[in-house]
């Protein structure tokens, strides 16, 4: 298979799963009727220490930074916005599968645009 | 020689290629390629690691190659002994060449100062060694100027400093703060992972 094809079809499939293991974690780990707000920062901690431990397998076969920061971002993103969402009423698992999976793949789609918009010789910064 | 992050390596070298031979080197592969496209003269590389890198290198280099760790180089063995060219590879700690003064030509590292303890001092061993005039050629994966890439990469730091590099190193500062002129950084994925061009200069 192409390299092309390759990465992007893992990277895909990388982020959504992430995502997905990180918005079930995080509806199973708030029950309804939580602190909205500490329900957001537990589950956020909660599906960014997901992602960085599902992230090690992924990056053997997917590459280091490019799978461990999109999917550390999506991890993030799909607890906090799950959390919040199974603070306010039981989320099904599917449910939250799906969310979390969605909130992946636009962390991903984020970094790509990101990594774009910075592809060119730069003065050095940092 | 700094026996805690030899040893370090050295533990790290049995799953090193298992964890980076894959995806990374793949996904590398292509910038690793025309970055070493450059080499010529004498030529100084670090870290050799386990010679994955041997594979990005122009056939018919003559290349003086180190690494801290003799694990790494045992198993870089054979990509040295297969490559198109010279290669000395020599366990060595960056912080103590023992080459002399503006004996190279172009130094190049790869991933090498996401994990030098000391970073600038490590650089200035470099700036050392390389003729005035001589070109530094660097990839490297180093800290990112944006938010929210610099808050995983400084959370994720204190556990992978355990088992290998840090990621959030201000690299690029750091081979200024060395004494080196910054001619051109390309960016490999997000402003992280880059390539750095830098010469001595010349008196």
């Amino acid at each position: 298979m192409p390299d092309r094809l390759y990465f992007l079809l893992g990277d895909l499939l990388a982020n959504a799963a992430v995502g997905a293991a990180a918005g079930v974690a995080a509806a199973l780990a708030v029950p309804a009727g939580w602190n909205m707000f500490a329900a957001m920062v537990l589950a956020m901690v909660l599906g960014m220490a997901l992602a960085s431990t599902l992230a090690f397998p992924l990056m053997r076969w997917f590459g280091a930074m490019e799978v461990m920061l999109p999917t550390m971002l999506g991890g993030m993103l799909a607890g906090m916005v799950v959390g919040m969402q199974a603070a306010m009423a039981p989320l099904a698992g599917l449910t939250a599968a799906c969310e979390g999976a969605a909130i992946g793949l636009a962390a991903l789609a984020f970094c790509s645009y990101v990594d774009r918009l910075l592809r060119t010789p730069h003065e050095a910064l940092d | 020689m700094d026996t805690a992050t030899q040893g370090k390596w050295d533990r790290t070298a049995r799953i090193f290629d298992f964890m980076t031979g894959r995806g990374p080197e793949r996904r590398w592969g292509p910038a690793k390629r025309r970055l070493f496209a450059h080499m010529q003269g004498r030529i100084l590389f670090l870290a050799l690691g386990t010679g994955l890198d041997i594979a990005c290198f122009p056939p018919g280099q003559t290349i003086t190659a180190i690494d801290i760790s003799p694990e790494m180089l045992a198993k870089a063995a054979p990509r040295v002994a297969a490559y198109d060219g010279d290669i000395e590879a020599r366990v060595m700690d960056v912080h103590e060449l023992d080459m002399d003064d503006a004996s190279f030509d172009q130094v190049y590292t790869s991933c090498t100062f996401c994990s030098v303890p000391d970073p600038v001092g490590g650089l200035r061993q470099l700036y050392r060694v390389l003729k005035p005039g001589g070109d530094l050629y660097m990839f490297e994966h180093t800290g990112s100027r944006f938010f929210p890439f610099n808050l995983m990469l400084h959370l994720m730091t204190p556990m992978t400093r355990l088992i290998g590099p840090d990621l959030d190193r201000p690299t690029v500062a750091n081979v200024r703060a060395a004494g080196f002129e910054v001619r051109a950084v390309e960016y490999v994925y997000l402003d992280v992972v880059k390539t750095i061009h830098a010469v001595r200069p010349a008196p």
